[in-house]
């Protein structure tokens, strides 16, 4: 099948470098490929990473290996006809195969085949892309205080996992006392906690996604159009502007009249609208492409903001592979009355119903989401047998600790929230400061 | 002016629907009824997709208390049921009403495929409209009532009620564009109520094929009003099954139809990503089963002579091999993984069978119990039910 897939810069180079063995797959995965190529000034350095792999690898196999593994795909998409379609743009060619396997009746069978096609190659470049002495890596996640945490059912999807830590809060209450104490001082230049950018880290290395903004004031103060990023922050409340700004104008596109589900999907693809400036910490290009798809493709993102933390660490993960990730989950608004029928539209003031929030059904939720998030960073190469989960809820004086490369046997004494920053920059292998806690030998011992 | 609670707004609200649409039973037995059978079906989507595991699995009971502890000990349980095909919602409901697989739209652009039981039902036996029905909660459901084959098709599908969607376009109508009156003029929002009531009503979630009646204008006054309070009571969580459930209510005391889909849908709320309202949405839709089998008891059209079929469409994805709760496209066993309950008359009453079934096979058993053929279809009648 030949496409017309536009490319241009490093995703046409490899393009033209592959071109033999992409007109040899399957329309499909051919298609699949090359849409992913489109996208590469907006996939970050992970997924680049992965897409040059892909490529060698697959050329690196002999024909008739390849042949071979991608014939299951090869008679389905025979059996639906998909030879047949004549269109040349690979997005567009997606669709019409899509709709093609399901008149058909075979999409199941499709997935199916596409999925035993990337379990023999996956492992190949797992092993090339992660080898076993990658850095270290770490994920914390915090329930917010108002968050009306059960202490009986606290973590209860780990109920078998890690160990809990007691901890001695000192007297540490409140928010912002609670979140200083457990992530440490400023850097030295005055920005955000030195935890956060290690010297030598790229701003793509350590992610805070919250539903709220404490984890973002730690950072406050610094000029984010003349300093440059140190991390990368995505705040739910602090992009409220921009999700109102996709939201009207989604409900524009909606009252107007739309053809199909996918010609939507490709408008909120199109959508140019950005955050106003200083709303993210690091408004790279790729990040701010990043969100804009989050809030569009995930499931209540726009309107959840702890399904917004979750769908967003779990694409993080996923796609930016950050060596250290803290989500800090909040209270969600109750579903008001008839929701559905207002939230693409923009009621006048004067319509609105009172918010009120739901402190019980939130901490239901953030123990289901929080575990999706592990459950998820524990699928991926890049976290799997490295990471140091923590999950902290501010003002409890317990914790849970995950190691996933060995399960913690030794019980550990209580720690304070300094032993626990400690703990992270031990295991992150930051540096120290003096006097500033101990690192809990039970969770970071070999 | 007095705001009414929602409860109340939705009593009066399905009542003033029903009055204005509904043709009385009264007059409606004038014509003949020669082909009705004695039997009645009330197949019920436990719908929006839900997984085993919170709900029929022992861990999920706390989530379905009537199910588990007051109808099931009553019916049958088939715990070990599976929808194949794909797992959307329009598709796995229409495997439900045609026995087949429908590989059509996900979105409820194209009907069925293959002849519904509506259809089979009323052409076999040459019924009325009236005698078959689909009251969804779903906005996508306008075809669910009939293919478009030929020799079927319209005049022999099922009416289709999208109560919530009813609701939703006339108030959004009003309310939700700088040019509608808001709700602090109501006396200008109700006119714009009125008025988009009296615009085609096909459009604002309606498939009547017993059509033409006029709205009078108290009842439009009383409509209004209804809806009026409907969307300034924010006291408690709103809830289109609840509307679904009072309408199909209503169709049942004034029509008492042979044949009806009830298809609850809020458990789909789980999109958003928010456990909590999903789990909300199992409980109520437990109650709204229960209460329904309770109406179906009350009434003497459907006491001692109906049979309750209560069925997810499909499941949603597992936590591991799977997207987890708030999604069903990954194809994996949680979200083809359902069960069953059957109660009612032809139902042994306390009984289970781990015998697996497929979802496919309900529309089999509902042509077997109403007496009617369904040769050409993928699933099996539920052999454990007495025809």
């Amino acid at each position: 099948m030949q496409f017309n897939a536009s490319l241009t810069g490093d995703a046409a180079v490899l393009a033209r470098e592959h071109g033999e063995m992409l007109a040899r797959l399957p329309a499909t995965v051919h298609a699949f490929i090359l849409v992913e190529l489109q996208k590469w000034p907006t996939l970050f350095g992970a997924e680049q990473r992965y897409q040059r792999a892909l490529l060698a690898h697959l050329s690196g196999l002999a024909r008739r290996e390849l042949d071979q593994a991608a014939s299951g795909i090869g008679r389905i998409e025979a059996d639906a006809a998909i030879n047949r379609l004549g269109e040349r743009n690979p997005a567009r060619f997606q669709d019409e195969s899509q709709a093609l396997l399901r008149k058909r009746g075979l999409n199941v069978t499709w997935r199916e085949a596409i999925d035993r096609f990337f379990q023999n190659i996956d492992p190949v470049l797992e092993a090339h892309l992660y080898p076993d002495d990658a850095p270290r890596r770490l994920i914390v996640q915090l329930y917010a205080s108002g968050i009306a945490v059960r202490r009986a059912k606290l973590w209860g999807r780990f109920a078998r996992r890690g160990v809990r830590v007691p901890l001695n809060l000192e007297g540490v209450s409140g928010t912002d006392a609670f979140l200083r104490a457990l992530f440490g001082p400023r850097a030295s230049d005055g920005r955000a906690p030195a935890i956060f950018a290690p010297t030598g880290t790229a701003p793509l290395d350590a992610w805070l996604i919250e539903a709220h903004e404490a984890l973002h004031a730690l950072c406050d103060g610094t000029d984010t159009e003349t300093v440059p990023a140190t991390l990368t922050g995505v705040s739910y409340d602090r992009l409220r502007a921009y999700r109102d700004d996709l939201t009207r104008t989604l409900n524009r596109k909606i009252q107007s009249g739309v053809e199909s589900p996918q010609a939507f999907a490709a408008y909120a693809r199109s959508l140019q609208i950005v955050p106003s400036a200083g709303t993210l910490p690091n408004a790279a290009d790729v990040v701010l492409a990043f969100v804009r798809d989050v809030l569009l493709t995930g499931n209540g993102t726009l309107f959840m903001n702890n399904t917004f933390v979750e769908w967003t660490a779990i694409q993080a993960l996923r796609r930016a592979q950050p060596r250290m990730l803290v989500t800090r989950y909040g209270v969600r608004d109750r579903l008001k009355p008839f929701s559905s029928m207002v939230l693409f539209s923009q009621p006048r003031a004067s319509d609105r119903v009172p918010i009120a929030q739901d402190p019980d059904g939130s901490f239901i939720d953030v123990e289901q989401l929080s575990y999706y998030v592990w459950l998820n960073a524990e699928k991926n190469p890049a976290y799997r047998n490295k990471t140091l989960y923590l999950f902290l809820a501010e003002d409890v004086d317990e914790m849970l600790a995950i190691r996933s490369d060995l399960p913690v046997t030794k019980p550990p004494a209580a720690a304070r929230l300094s032993d626990v920053y400690a703990t992270m920059a031990h295991w992150l292998g930051a540096p120290l400061q003096d006097g500033l806690g101990r690192p809990i030998d039970a969770l970071v011992g070999p | 002016m007095t705001t009414l609670r929602r409860r109340d707004a939705l009593r009066i609200i399905a009542a003033c629907m029903a009055d204005w649409w509904l043709p009385r039973r009264v007059s409606a037995q004038r014509t003949s009824e020669s082909g009705k059978p004695e039997r009645r079906v009330i197949v019920v989507t436990f719908g929006g997709g839900v997984r085993y595991e919170d709900t029929l699995a022992p861990e999920g009971w706390v989530n379905i208390p009537h199910l588990a502890s007051e109808l099931v000990p009553q019916g049958l349980v088939y715990p070990v049921a599976r929808h194949e095909g794909l797992t959307g919602h329009f598709n796995s409901t229409g495997a439900l009403v045609t026995g087949s697989r429908q590989n059509v739209d996900a979105y409820g652009s194209e009907a069925p495929v293959t002849p519904t039981i509506f259809e089979l039902f009323r052409k076999e036996r040459g019924l009325r409209p009236e005698e078959a029905w689909v009251i969804a909660t779903n906005k996508s459901f306008g075809l669910m009532g009939g293919s478009k084959l030929r020799s079927y098709g319209d005049p022999y599908s099922a009416n289709v009620v999208l109560p919530k969607q009813l609701l939703i376009s006339t108030i959004k109508a009003a309310v939700s564009t700088e040019a509608g009156p808001g709700v602090e003029d109501r006396q200008a929002l109700a006119e714009r109520m009125m008025l988009a009531l009296d615009e085609g009503y096909e459009g604002f979630g309606w498939r009547v094929f017993d059509s033409g009646r006029a709205l009078g204008a108290e009842l439009k006054a009383s409509l209004g009003k209804s809806l009026l309070d409907y969307f300034n009571d924010p006291a408690a969580p709103t809830s289109g099954d609840e509307l679904t459930f009072f309408m199909t209510k209503e169709i049942m005391n004034r029509l008492a139809p042979s044949l009806l889909l009830v298809n609850f849908w809020d458990i789909d709320i789980a999109h958003y990503g928010a456990y909590s309202l999903y789990l909300d949405a199992i409980r109520r839709t437990d109650r709204l089963v229960h209460e329904l089998w309770q109406h179906a008891q009350s009434l003497p059209e459907y006491r001692d002579r109906t049979t309750l079929l209560v069925v997810p469409e499909m499941g949603r994805d597992s936590d591991v091999a799977g997207n987890g709760f708030a999604n069903h496209r990954s194809g994996d066993e949680s979200c083809r993984r359902v069960w069953l309950v059957a109660l009612g008359a032809g139902v042994p009453k306390g009984a289970g069978t781990e015998r697996p079934i497929r979802t496919m096979d309900v529309a089999p058993t509902v042509a077997r119990i109403l007496g009617f053929k369904m040769a050409d279809c993928e699933g099996r009648p539920l052999t454990e039910l007495a025809f």
